[in-house]
């Protein structure tokens, strides 16, 4: 990607490339004018309405927490689209990343800012979907696409789980905004396990908390300024601003406490010693950017004001030396075409400036005074020993994963610039001086820190009270007293001297470990996407196979479980049998018309089955005859028989039936005979206990001799009450006769055409 | 009686409609005059839609209380003739490249409406299932037009099959509610059935809601969709995803509210199941789907159950979020659909999946608005289809429902899936064979239109909101 040989840069990159400095400078030096009146500990806050009726409001609010993140982003923001119009500006795709880039800043400056959550979850999404476009801008590579896809489907799903915590959280504290939402009690509420799990799978994703952590290092595969940029300084600590942002709500509650502690301390420490692993430097920072958000989570989780002090520090303190570290191996990238933590050595004589950019800054990394960072670690430090619960794991991991550091400091700023020079792919030569100037500033700005800590303050004091929920003294200095936190601090140096000393053989350790290592989650999202694509598959043949008849049996078998259910419910179960007065003819009907249907039910043939049926409907009209009622008694043989005897026209047509086929089936089908059966049976004897409304009854046999002189109610109703009714049927079927005449009469042959 | 054909005049003059241009059209040019008669129907759908739109606010009954006139009906009846006449036009240039064209479609259209708008309207059992089956006699037909296609034959049939099944389920429970309540008319049977209702009644309403649960076709009595949608020809496939599913929804509102709305205990767990059935299956079975006909088929299972969601509820809130649902879900379908009907290569219609590779180089516009859409779909804030979701679940949860407003959520998480894949394909697809380039402008204003809708309605959702509460109130007393 990096140009060679003499070339004539645009001023910037053309007008994409000043603009895009120019917006996110403006919009910094805009932000900066709110530092006192946040200092002050006032919240500022806009509001338009959205949605009235659903209370739905595009809503803004800036306080120490927003603030902070605004500052970082548009600071940042500035600095690296400056490097980008020297890094990139020459080629075709430039516009178009700087489009990307500027929507990715504008949805997270939204993201931050929005005090509505719905709003905030749209910025969220912006983020996700222009960091998958910015990691895929090497659209060519197979590697980069793969990589895009993971990150978008792993923050997407983290995005879409953190909807549902949204819509779920919005209706139970009534309101979708995060300053009223704030003010009500949650923690008793019913869903808050609901709640948090949900938004910690957003934060976790979006943060690359373990187990979700692998799409971090692969996202590397974006040009050196994004990764500075969204995968170190920004983007992903927008899981770290939500879980900061909900933490006076959520907050508190023994889940909160232990899910983010373990998985923040664990990705820490982890991630430090993954970094040891690696030789690309770019890598290795990738992992040391994994271990500063679990440091965040775990610090955060723990909660106490203490912990909230020193999270809010050493987030400004990370993104000022992680995005000026990734830039600076940007540039010796670009000046000598090599990452290689073996490769690099002795570059201070030829690149001075970098190689100064990268010692201050590995210096904060490391933790060591003056700098910014040191103040960090001794804040984390303090907060740790000072925790009532958890004291141990707490301080074990954060010491652990800060001697790491120490040993990936001297990784990233001893070895490349000291020493031999060593034998490049490039001649090295300091970089340009639009590249320069962002490392140097945010490396510069560490010391500065650090000597004035004062500075820091400002923005520690709002952030930590918007974090904790009320305000909390923030005193910041570098040496006060020898205190425990002190100690622990040169045990740390000591023990980072003697890791960086055995670094490469602690590398070759590591590789040899990961060799057999079986647990890999990069190949494990892989066979997870895999056996998803397998069950969808699965699940459609399964449920949508286009067979008819089991269409039928799944609507009987839903409709039988709903009946017996709805009995249940009204224990409408027990049925009285009562025997008395059923005759020997009753008895010989019933087991005729039994003695059918199962016929029916076992015939292997259609036409028994279906002349088995007929029988069961000369039976069914038989109960008409002697109930009396003979008009109805010769329908229903009249009806049976043209049915028998169309039914086996029809299935004169219709192959022969598998017997083995129906062997597999009968039984599943007699169950939902069995179930429907009785379900209408007891149904049927039930609604006979109710009583029946006889009004209409009563009416016919009363008037049906004085008005119409007939004493068969149902004729009377069919030629007198409702003659008109009988008339318009009759009509009805004549036309349908004629119609269906018309059809099975046909076409003459010759006429076809 | 007078004032009675007055209130059923739009249904006259439809039927009318109907019937003189089947018999006009057989005497004189036939299948020539398909493309007129069409264009007349859709005419003739807006300038009803626009008539009963503005006509009274008052609420009428006509035929001793079979057919009513009210703000509920006329909210359904103007979202179900915009709906048919945009997908009449829609499908129009799909027909006739097709050589499908047949003049007896716009008129089965225009039956099935009119089966539709006396459904919305009916006040009484009898008128309710003369709705119906008016309408689902129209669509078996319109389902097996293409005649000599295996697929629309089986897929007709198939539809024919279950719908008479349902049918029967439907007429069974009606049987039972007129033995038990004594009457036919829904203000009796609301009169019977109050407090502890009888055994008799309560499965009267099971099998009711049976059967209209096919007709919306949730879940477990959607099997017919998927097949249905796929085998019929693209237009028809639009028609059935739109207008009638308003309809069978506001048939459905009728009966639980105005002859059962005493008894809401009774089908809000009823309906409540449905409707976690329906959004999850049809989250779930479209995952794997590769036809993007089937896959609306199930987004439209997915989304009945939401709508249903808003119909346990059992509230005039609740009717009134599952009304706008209707509302924006019918718009999303008719933009989604206005691009597949247009999805051609190499002068062949398709329906793959695959053919949206990379869909955004060769054709962006299309793919913004498909990608709005897809959204809106999915249900992502800030497009509409979000707040459609927002009101129902908001429902639910006043109602008590929060279990069904929690699974509610869940399976849109779920289902926003396979809308993101379509949206990824577009997008970051491998690149294959493009689609033609033409599509008919009716098709591009369709789309991009209901693109916008879905961007600019969330700031007043123009004004429906207002109208739909209305409406919930004249149901929900």
């Amino acid at each position: 990607m990096a140009d060679t040989g003499p070339q004539v840069p645009r001023l910037f990159g053309g007008p994409s490339g000043w603009i895009s400095v120019a917006v996110p400078l403006v919009l910094f030096i805009w932000f900066l004018q709110f530092i006192p009146a946040i200092a002050a500990g006032e919240t500022l806050r806009w509001s338009i309405e959205w949605v009235p009726s659903l209370d739905v409001a595009i809503s803004f609010w800036l306080d120490g927490l927003s603030l902070t993140f605004a500052l970082l982003i548009t600071g940042i923001g500035a600095l690296v689209t400056l490097y980008s119009a020297q890094y990139l500006g020459t080629q075709p795709q430039y516009p178009r990343f700087i489009l990307f880039l500027m929507a990715f800043m504008i949805g997270m400056l939204g993201l931050v800012l929005a005090d509505n959550l719905l709003a905030l979850f749209v910025f969220w999404e912006v983020t996700t979907i222009s960091s998958y476009l910015l990691i895929g801008y090497l659209a060519d590579e197979a590697k980069s696409r793969r990589s895009a896809l993971q990150a978008l489907l792993v923050t997407g799903t983290g995005g879409l789980a953190f909807l549902a915590g949204i819509v779920l959280i919005g209706f139970a504290a009534g309101s979708f905004e995060l300053s009223e939402i704030r003010d009500v009690e949650l923690r008793d509420h019913p869903w808050i396990v609901a709640i948090s799990i949900l938004f910690l799978a957003g934060a976790f994703t979006k943060s690359a908390q373990f187990p979700f952590h692998f799409w971090l290092p692969n996202a590397m595969a974006a040009p050196t300024p994004v990764s500075a940029y969204l995968h170190s300084a920004t983007m992903v600590k927008a899981g770290i601003y939500l879980m900061a942002r909900m933490n006076p709500t959520l907050g508190g509650t023994d889940l909160w406490f232990w899910s983010l502690t373990i998985a923040g301390g664990f990705t820490a420490v982890f991630a430090s010693i993954l970094a040891m692993r690696q030789s690309d430097i770019k890598q290795v920072l990738a992992y040391t950017t994994l271990m500063a958000l679990g440091t965040l989570t775990l610090f955060i989780g723990a909660g106490t004001s203490a912990a909230i002090k020193g999270a809010m520090l050493f987030l400004i303190v990370h993104s000022l030396y992680k995005a000026a570290l990734f830039l600076m191996i940007g540039i010796v990238d670009h000046r000598t075409g090599s990452r290689e933590a073996e490769v690099l050595s002795g570059l201070s004589r030829k690149m001075p400036l970098t190689a100064l950019a990268a010692v201050l800054a590995a210096l904060s990394m490391a933790g060591i005074p003056p700098l910014i960072g040191f103040i960090g670690k001794e804040f984390l430090y303090k907060a740790a020993l000072s925790m009532p619960t958890a004291q141990l794991w707490i301080t074990g991991t954060a010491f652990a994963a800060s001697a790491l550091m120490f040993a990936v400091g001297g990784i990233v700023a001893l070895r490349p610039f000291f020493g031999k020079l060593g034998d490049t792919p490039k001649a090295p030569r300091e970089g340009p001086i639009a590249m320069l100037v962002g490392p140097l500033i945010l490396a510069g700005l560490g010391l500065a820190l650090g000597v004035n800590s004062d500075w820091a303050e400002t923005l520690v004091r709002p952030a930590t009270a918007a974090v904790y929920g009320s305000p909390v003294a923030v005193d910041l200095y570098l040496y006060k007293e020898v205190n425990a936190a002190l100690i622990l601090s040169l045990v740390t140096f000591a023990t980072g001297i003697v890791l960086y000393l055995g670094h490469r053989r602690l590398r070759a350790r590591l590789a040899s470990i990961e060799s057999w290592n079986p647990i890999h989650f990069d190949r494990g999202w892989d066979r997870f996407l895999d056996g998803f694509a397998a069950f969808a598959k699965w699940q459609a043949q399964k449920l949508q196979h286009g067979v008819l008849r089991r269409y039928i049996f799944v609507i009987f078998a839903f409709l039988g479980v709903t009946a017996a259910y709805a009995m249940w419910l009204r224990d409408a179960w027990q049925v009285q049998f009562d025997f008395t007065g059923v005759a020997f003819r009753d008895w010989a009907v019933l087991i005729f018309i039994t003695a059918g249907a199962f016929v029916t039910a076992t015939a292997n043939s259609r036409m028994t089955a279906v002349a088995a049926l007929g029988v069961v409907g000369i039976g069914v009209a038989l109960i008409f005859i002697m109930f009396g009622a003979p008009d109805v008694a010769i329908t229903q043989l009249l009806v049976e028989t043209l049915v028998v005897v169309l039914v086996a026209l029809a299935m004169l047509k219709l192959p022969y039936l598998n017997p083995k086929k129906i062997a597999e089936i009968r039984g599943w089908d007699a169950l939902v005979a069995i179930l429907v059966g009785t379900t209408s049976a007891i149904v049927l004897l039930a609604s006979m206990a109710e009583p029946l409304d006889r009004r209409l009854t009563d009416y016919f046999e009363l008037t049906s001799w004085p008005e119409a002189y007939g004493r068969n109610v149902v004729n009377v109703i069919l030629v007198d009450f409702r003659a008109l009714d009988t008339f318009g049927e009759i009509a009805v079927v004549m036309i349908a006769a004629l119609g269906a005449f018309v059809l099975l009469r046909g076409t003459p042959k010759g006429e076809e055409k | 009686m007078s004032a009675d054909l007055n209130i059923i005049l739009p249904e006259i003059l439809l039927s009318l409609f109907a019937m003189g241009a089947l018999l006009g059209a057989v005497y004189t040019g036939k299948d020539k005059l398909a493309l007129p008669i069409l264009w007349a129907t859709a005419g003739l759908f807006v300038a009803m839609a626009f008539w009963i739109g503005v006509s009274g606010d008052t609420d009428r009954m006509a035929f001793g209380g079979m057919f009513t006139d009210d703000a509920f009906s006329r909210f359904a009846k103007v979202t179900i003739l915009l709906s048919a006449a945009a997908v009449l036009l829609l499908g129009q240039d799909y027909m006739t490249r097709n050589d499908m064209l047949k003049f007896e479609y716009p008129v089965l259209v225009t039956l099935a409406v009119v089966g539709m708008m006396t459904m919305v309207s009916a006040g009484d059992l009898m008128v309710l299932y003369m709705g119906l089956e008016l309408q689902s006699l129209a669509l078996y037909v319109v389902a097996s037009m293409r005649r000599d296609n295996l697929r629309s034959t089986e897929a007709g049939l198939k539809y024919f099959v279950l719908g008479a099944l349902s049918s029967g389920l439907l007429l069974y429970g009606a049987s039972l509610t007129y033995g038990y309540a004594g009457t036919t008319n829904f203000a009796g049977i609301i009169a019977a059935a109050e407090g502890d209702i009888s055994l008799g009644l309560l499965f009267g309403l099971v099998f009711m809601a049976s059967g209209l649960a096919f007709k919306v076709s949730a879940a477990p009595f959607h099997m017919w969709t998927p097949d249905v949608y796929e085998g019929s020809p693209t237009p028809v496939t639009a028609f059935f995803a739109t207008a009638p599913k308003v309809a069978a929804m506001g048939l459905f509102a009728r009966v639980v509210h105005d002859a059962f709305g005493g008894v809401v205990a009774d089908w809000q767990q009823i309906i409540a199941l449905l409707a976690v059935a329906s959004m999850f299956l049809g989250a779930i079975a479209a995952i794997g789907q590769t036809d993007i006909k089937r896959l609306m088929a199930y987004s439209s299972i997915a989304h009945m159950g939401f709508a249903l969601m808003g119909l346990a509820a059992g509230t005039a809130a609740g009717v009134q979020g599952m009304l706008i649902y209707m509302a924006i879900y019918v718009t999303m379908n008719i933009g989604t659909f206005a691009f597949i009907l247009s999805m051609r290569r190499d002068g062949r219609d398709v329906t793959d999946i695959a053919a949206l590779n990379m869909l955004s180089k060769s054709h962006p516009t299309h793919a913004l608005a498909l990608l709005v859409l897809l959204f809106s779909l999915a249900g992502i804030p800030p497009m509409l289809g979000f707040f459609g979701k927002l009101y129902v679940l908001q429902a639910a949860v006043d109602a008590g429902l929060f279990w069904l407003a929690v699974l509610g959520v869940v399976a849109s998480v779920i289902g926003a899936f396979y809308y993101l894949r379509l949206v990824y394909f577009m997008y970051f697809g491998t690149e294959g064979e493009p689609l033609d380039q033409a599509m008919p402008a009716i098709q591009w204003v369709a789309m991009v239109g209901c693109a916008a809708i879905m961007v600019l309605g969330i700031v007043n959702l123009f004004g429906i909101e207002g109208l739909a509460a209305a409406a919930a109130e004249t149901l929900v007393r």
